[in-house]
């Protein structure tokens, strides 16, 4: 018998143009949870697909409990008993979390399902594990954490020994991923072998046994946890010493550059209004805070600013001007740069170059096009050089597609995008999403820049650390208002904690209003 | 393409294979072989089973099939038919493509087509110049530009309504093109002095107003061939439409919207405009076809019909843009390479097959031919298969 349940030995698997996983050994003991640490496009996820079936490596070899086995589909992975859960989950909204438990295992007699069978396994993994879930909720109705623990549900059903999280932090709250952690632990010691891909250091400090960490395709080593530090940690992910604590002067805040008045926006799917009554300024100089738990709101009032969204009342002051009823170009061309949440959806047009979206909101303007035609010199002049100045990692530099690229690499080239337009407000939401710590520390470091030269940021950020760390003021918004106004250096987090779920409010500016 | 990043060991012998161009007309190749061969059994076993039909006129129709329009004494003509024939195609096949790029599915080509066709041949009918060449040509002139406009208003209905209302501009498309076709047989049936004499339900041609396409020679080139300028039009057209596709601050903006309509929205483009202005472009290319097709002096247009058959071209727009991947350029070939195949068909018929077998293989080869990305993704497969060991 081997040491280890898992063994990828020498996987080397190449894509046109890069080589995406080059001589990687990766070894899993039974009953660890082994961290996978590596920056955006290190090969992790490509060596989970290998593991999963879904790439053919060009060398190296799988073995499990010693033996060679070869794994050509998911179908293969899964009768080996390894699970997995999705950093986007693979759920049916409206079916109950017992029927996407079963959904493909189900056991039968005479054609129908065996439910009560069913049903009692599933509780019965539930109590064991501590998953706390009820098998009848429907999946549109419960949170994303439960949505998660009936991933992890999923796999137990199916009676997986192996099983894998991608990034399953980052859709959760504070308090979710500590739940999240304690059953991880609890599945380890029931004998379960986790991998777990992150790229966030204090999780994998928290939780993990041993960590391998991935470097540009490349195994850089493996590190027991409890030897190692995050400092060594982040210097083996980025290759140089990373600084993990924004380093920024005391703010200048000059003049009010970006102001709402009473801003209200209607709520698609309930009648209540999904922003309610918000004012607030920001000035030259400064970085504001939006800090919130996801859905209170943050995401309608930022759209409703930038102009994807009709406000129901308000109004909106950029630079002394009302554009509350401006259009988007007139706002993109007047001050306002917008860092969105979703890249996919708005942040770029992914069946286009790099080059082509570096100029999303420019291809018109003199510098880019002229009598209607477009200057491709200029375009791939001005991609090349902030490809150069944002180090934006692609397999082909300007033309490659932006879908092919990694989120990271997509993240940045909005984050140069939109930096790079003249501007005096930043919207920035939720900047440094799955972004690994090289990353974060380089665009935390331009948002200070932004601020230190005098341009006003309005940041809108789930992370409590980076709340904490970066913001000059913080608004929390709940249910649509703001309910209070800190200091970062005057407030923790736990009572910042208190005023994101509702439990304490500022009885001034708000209440006034109503 | 660039591959600056390539590893040099590698690129030399990838080069070749890896172009693009190389492995799209490779796979386009392998497609129609598989479509022929799939015609070809299809023709064997009607042999066997068809009493009229011999073991010796399967290989006689094969060669019918592909040779058939370019040997023997007609081959003249069978050419510059296919040309004519593919004119008012590439243009339908345009107008589909347009549309796909901006993220529309352009289903309204045949009524833009008869739109065309209506204002483009009541002009050229209603005025008499068969002795006056020169102001003939001017007519004509009129008549194709006010049939472009036709068919642009006609096809601006359903991007209007997609981008105000937000319905389905498929829906729309389809209830478009029944209010034209009933719109165009009512028209013309009430114009009675343009009724052919003793033909029951056809209008006169062009060539008795003399507000005809002009021929530039070409007839006599082809031998009495109905070819004639469109086809030069609809080449200009195909070239137009790349330009304003891929070279163009507008063409970027279409295919922005056609991508992530989102993220367009997001840029400040106003996706709204660009979804009304998209199929105008593809209802005047569409309405073109239609206006080119019927002012050939020889074509003569069917009124009492057309309330209960929507024009093939309209319809074939779409194969023939499909086959092209949407590429404006390579909509020229797709839609020659469609009249090619029919013009096939035709002598199909003189080696015992009926017509409708005819269309049936037409119709396979086509169908494989789709399967052309199919072939290219087996071929790249099997490159980085090789290059793996």
């Amino acid at each position: 018998m081997s040491d280890y349940i898992i063994e990828m030995n020498h996987i080397t698997k190449e894509f046109p143009g890069i080589i995406a996983n080059d001589d990687i050994t990766l070894q899993l003991k039974k009953g660890e949870i082994h961290a996978l640490l590596g920056e955006n496009g290190a090969g992790k996820s490509t060596l989970m697909s290998v593991l999963f079936g879904m790439y053919k490596p060009e060398k190296g070899e799988i073995r499990k409990n010693g033996e060679v086995v070869s794994i050509n589909d998911p179908n293969d992975a899964t009768a080996l008993g390894i699970g997995m859960v999705h950093q986007h989950f693979k759920l049916v909204e409206v079916f109950s979390v017992l029927d996407n438990i079963i959904l493909g295992a189900e056991t039968t007699k005479l054609g129908f399902i065996k439910k009560k069978e069913a049903r009692a396994k599933v509780v019965e993994l539930s109590n064991r594990y501590g998953l706390n879930v009820d098998p009848d909720a429907k999946i549109e109705d419960i949170t994303v954490g439960m949505q998660q623990r009936t991933e992890i549900l999923k796999m137990l059903y199916r009676d997986n020994e192996i099983l894998i999280f991608d990034e399953p932090t980052a859709v959760l709250t504070p308090q979710e991923i500590d739940e999240l952690m304690s059953i991880m632990k609890n599945l380890a010691k029931e004998g379960k072998s986790i991998l777990f891909i992150t790229h966030k250091l204090n999780e994998i400090m928290a939780v993990s046994d041993r960590v391998s960490v991935l470097r540009k395709g490349k195994y850089i080593g493996t590190v027991d946890t409890d030897k190692t530090s995050v400092e060594e940690l982040s210097e083996m992910m980025v290759g140089r010493k990373v600084q993990l604590v924004v380093d920024k002067e005391p703010a200048n805040p000059g003049k009010e550059v970006f102001k709402v008045e009473n801003l209200s926006i209607k709520s698609k799917t309930h009648s209540k209004n999904a922003v309610n009554n918000v004012s607030f300024s920001v000035r030259s100089g400064e970085i504001v805070c939006i800090a919130g738990i996801d859905g209170n709101g943050q995401s309608e009032f930022v759209q409703g600013i930038t102009g994807l969204e009709q406000l129901s009342s308000g109004k909106i002051i950029l630079d002394g001007e009302d554009i509350t009823s401006k259009s988007i170009r007139y706002r993109n061309t007047h001050g306002m740069s917008h860092i969105p949440e979703d890249r996919h959806k708005h942040g770029l047009v992914l069946d286009y170059t790099l080059e082509q979206n570096m100029v999303l909101q420019r291809y018109y303007e003199d510098e880019f096009s002229k009598g209607g035609f477009i200057k491709f010199d200029a375009v791939r002049e001005y991609s090349d050089k902030l490809i150069e100045q944002f180090d934006v990692r692609s397999g082909q530099g300007s033309v490659t597609v932006s879908r092919s690229m990694s989120g990271g690499n997509q993240q940045k080239a909005i984050v140069a995008r939109e930096m790079d337009r003249e501007h005096d407000l930043l919207v920035a939401v939720q900047p440094t999403r799955g972004l690994d710590v090289g990353a974060i520390e380089y665009i935390h470091k331009q948002i200070v820049k932004e601020r230190d030269n005098g341009k006003a940021v309005l940041l809108i950020s789930l992370e409590l650390e980076e709340v904490m760390s970066l913001s000059d003021r913080i608004l929390v918004m709940y249910e649509g208002e703001i309910v209070g106004e800190l200091d970062p250096k005057q407030t923790t987090v736990q009572e910042l904690g208190l005023y994101m779920a509702g439990a304490k409010r500022d009885d001034g500016r708000e209440a006034k209003h109503e | 393409m660039s591959k600056k990043n390539n590893s040099d060991s590698r690129s030399s012998s990838k080069s070749f294979l890896q172009n693009d161009g190389v492995k799209s007309l490779l796979s386009s190749l392998i497609s129609i072989l598989a479509g022929l061969a799939v015609g070809l059994v299809i023709m064997i076993v009607l042999a066997c089973i068809s009493p009229d039909i011999k073991a010796s006129h399967v290989l006689k129709g094969l060669r019918f099939l592909v040779a058939g329009p370019f040997t023997g004494t007609h081959a003249g003509t069978n050419f510059g038919d296919m040309v004519f024939y593919a004119t008012p195609l590439i243009l339908c096949g345009l107008s589909v493509a347009i549309a796909f790029k901006t993220g529309l599915f352009n289903i309204g080509a045949p009524g833009q087509f008869l739109m065309g066709t209506l204002v483009s041949l009541s002009i050229a009918l209603n005025i008499n110049n068969s002795d006056k060449p020169v102001a003939g040509f001017f007519v004509w002139l009129i008549a194709v530009l006010l049939g472009m406009v036709a068919g642009a208003l006609w096809g601006c209905i359903p991007g209007f309504f997609k981008a105000v209302f937000g319905v389905n501009e498929v829906i729309v498309c389809i209830m478009t093109n029944w209010i034209a076709a009933n719109i165009a047989s009512w028209v013309f049936s009430t114009q009675k002095h343009l009724h052919a004499k003793g033909k029951g339900g056809y209008l006169i041609k062009t060539g008795e107003t003399g507000n005809m396409t002009p021929d530039l020679g070409f007839s006599k080139l082809f031998k009495g061939s109905y070819v004639d300028l469109g086809i030069i039009i609809a080449i200009i057209a195909a070239v137009v439409i790349y330009v304003i596709l891929n070279k163009t601050t507008f063409g970027y903006e279409l295919k922005a919207c056609g991508y992530n309509k989102d993220a367009s929205k997001y840029a400040g483009m106003n996706e709204k405009r660009n979804i009304i202005l998209s199929m105008a472009i593809a209802g005047a290319l569409a309405g073109l076809g239609g206006t080119l097709y019927y002012l050939n002096p020889g074509i003569e247009f069917n009124f009492n019909a057309a309330y209960m058959k929507l024009p093939d071209y309209g319809f074939n727009g779409i194969p023939a843009a499909l086959l092209a991947s949407s590429n404006p350029i390579g909509t020229i070939f797709s839609a020659l390479f469609i009249r090619y195949l029919a013009q096939g068909g035709d002598h199909l018929v003189s080696a015992g097959y009926n017509r409708y077998v005819a269309d049936i293989i037409i119709a396979l080869i086509i169908y494989f031919a789709g399967f052309a990305n199919l072939f290219r993704g087996i071929l790249s497969k099997k490159k980085s298969a090789k290059e793996g060991k």
